[in-house]
């Protein structure tokens, strides 16, 4: 992955952490929360080889670390991501025929962000940090694998076309 | 999907790993790097949260609205019920109102102390993305909201200031599980500590072995040293369930709160305390009081006074 694409894809994540703060977090979903940022990364990187995913891994958790209502330490989710980033990329091949199609691809980048999630959970465990009653958090995971399964694909295609006009101006310059 | 990478890919891996881990590391020892790009980005997102909520605040709680709509028939029901019955109690209580004044003397309550306070709009709610529970508010530095201050809505405690910009600031709400407050009930004036649990329902957990909670108490915050970060008296919540399992050596209870924090959209950040806080009115110094006994006027009686003897010339003017 090029410079110039880790900076696109950083403004891209950048873009996406901006309207998740000031927008989705505004809104009161039933159950719980949708984190369209999460879903957005998972989507990213199934799109990128081992190193590009890897990158934007850690780049997406950096970007994450940075939300002000956050309470865990700065770096927490920069280790989740890019192990999840990692996880995706390793395993790519069998993920390939799970993705092809929109239900997959809507339960893959679901499962995605609660797998990131709970991993989050369980490092903050590990660091000291109180993260409040299981069933609280299970619902949290809960609510979050509902709206992203019902969001993530009709973000794929919005992210694909993105990607190739990135990749077209990398090639250009 | 473009796919490759190797021993490349796993080399990049570990020193991302460990960038995260020294990052993760300086934190936790209180290295102020990562304090101050948080704060610019709360800086950076302040304004735009604001605009939004503007823009979007009808359309904010349309799910929340539309989901309570049958539960909201029935609340405006039993409110009119309610309304009808509590209107005859004002009668009542006008009675009452008297020895209630002179209640209020020795209860600090919220509110009374004299607290100087700024009002201030919730312009954004914590990210879906963290399990922490925060509020975002529209007054900041210049308005004199401070670090470590207490937020109060109208029906009592929301949380306690937790970074400020200058002109937004980030509210940690009492439903925050890192969150723990020092309470005290009304009833037996027990002590206990308060914590949050993530969702609506918060822990108490008794200080004292042999005080003991019942449902439906009431509870205050205690207030902390130099009124920071709680002051005293803000009404927190009320007691719905207790715990009677004897695992641990005091009493457990769930509370709910007065405050609805899902729904809270405008908040008091408590700036400054007066200079006598009201703890220290409950047990006033003695001073010197004045006393005023009013004495009934005794009824006049016949006496035999010579004054009022009938004399016989003034018989005899009565027998003319």
């Amino acid at each position: 992955m090029s410079p110039i694409r880790i900076a696109l894809n950083a403004s891209l994540l950048f873009i996406a952490f901006i309207i998740q703060e000031g927008v989705i977090s505004r809104i009161h979903l039933p159950i719980t929360g949708f984190s369209l940022y999460l879903a957005i990364i998972v989507s990213m990187v199934l799109l990128e080889n081992r190193t590009g995913a890897v990158i934007l891994g850690f780049v997406g958790g950096i970007i994450l670390d940075l939300s002000p209502s956050s309470q865990s330490p700065f770096g927490q989710w920069a280790l989740v991501l890019t192990l999840v980033a990692y996880l995706i990329a390793v395993n790519s091949e069998s993920i390939d025929e799970i993705v092809s199609r929109p239900v997959g691809l809507g339960l893959f980048v679901a499962a995605g962000t609660a797998l990131s999630l709970a991993l989050y959970l369980i490092l903050g465990s590990l660091l000291g940090e109180s993260n409040g009653s299981f069933g609280r958090d299970a619902i949290v995971i809960a609510g979050n694998f509902f709206w992203t399964m019902l969001f993530a694909p009709f973000l794929m295609p919005i992210l694909i076309v993105i990607r190739d006009v990135t990749v077209g101006a990398r090639e250009r310059i | 999907m473009a796919r490759g990478g190797g021993n490349r890919s796993r080399l990049l891996l570990v020193i991302l790993l460990v960038t995260s881990l020294f990052f993760i590391t300086l934190d936790l020892r209180g290295v102020s790097v990562t304090k101050g790009s948080r704060s610019v980005t709360q800086s950076f997102l302040a304004p735009i949260q604001k605009g939004v909520s503007d823009l979007f605040s009808p359309v904010g709680r349309f799910f929340s609205d539309v989901k309570n709509f049958p539960s909201e028939k029935n609340k405006v029901a039993a409110l009119a019920s309610a309304n009808a019955r509590l209107k005859t109690q004002v009668l009542v209580n006008k009675d009452i109102q008297g020895q209630l004044n002179q209640l209020k003397g020795v209860l600090d309550l919220a509110g009374r102390g004299g607290y100087r306070v700024v009002a201030a709009r919730v312009i954004g709610h914590g990210s879906s993305s963290t399990f922490s529970q925060t509020l975002t508010i529209d007054a900041g530095s210049a308005d004199g909201v401070r670090v470590d201050k207490t937020v109060i809505s109208e029906h009592g405690l929301v949380g306690v200031v937790k970074s400020v910009d200058a002109h937004s600031a980030i509210v940690l709400l009492m439903s925050d599980p890192a969150f723990k407050v020092g309470v005290r009930i009304a009833r037996s004036q027990s002590i206990g500590v308060l914590s949050g649990t993530g969702g609506n329902s918060f822990a108490l957990q008794l200080l004292d072995p042999a005080g003991n909670i019942v449902v439906g108490d009431t509870l205050f915050s205690n207030g902390s040293d130099s009124n920071t970060p709680f002051i005293p008296g803000v009404p927190v919540g009320v007691v719905t369930s207790v715990d009677h399992s004897s695992s641990t050596l005091t009493q457990t209870a769930s509370v709910k709160s007065y405050s609805d924090l899902n729904n809270v959209g405008v908040v008091s950040v408590v700036i400054s305390a007066p200079a006598t806080a009201p703890k220290t009115m409950i047990n006033p110094s003695p001073r010197a009081t004045v006393i005023v006994y009013v004495t009934p006027t005794p009824t006049p009686t016949p006496t035999d006074s010579p004054s009022a003897t009938p004399t016989p010339s003034a018989s005899k003017k009565a027998t003319k």
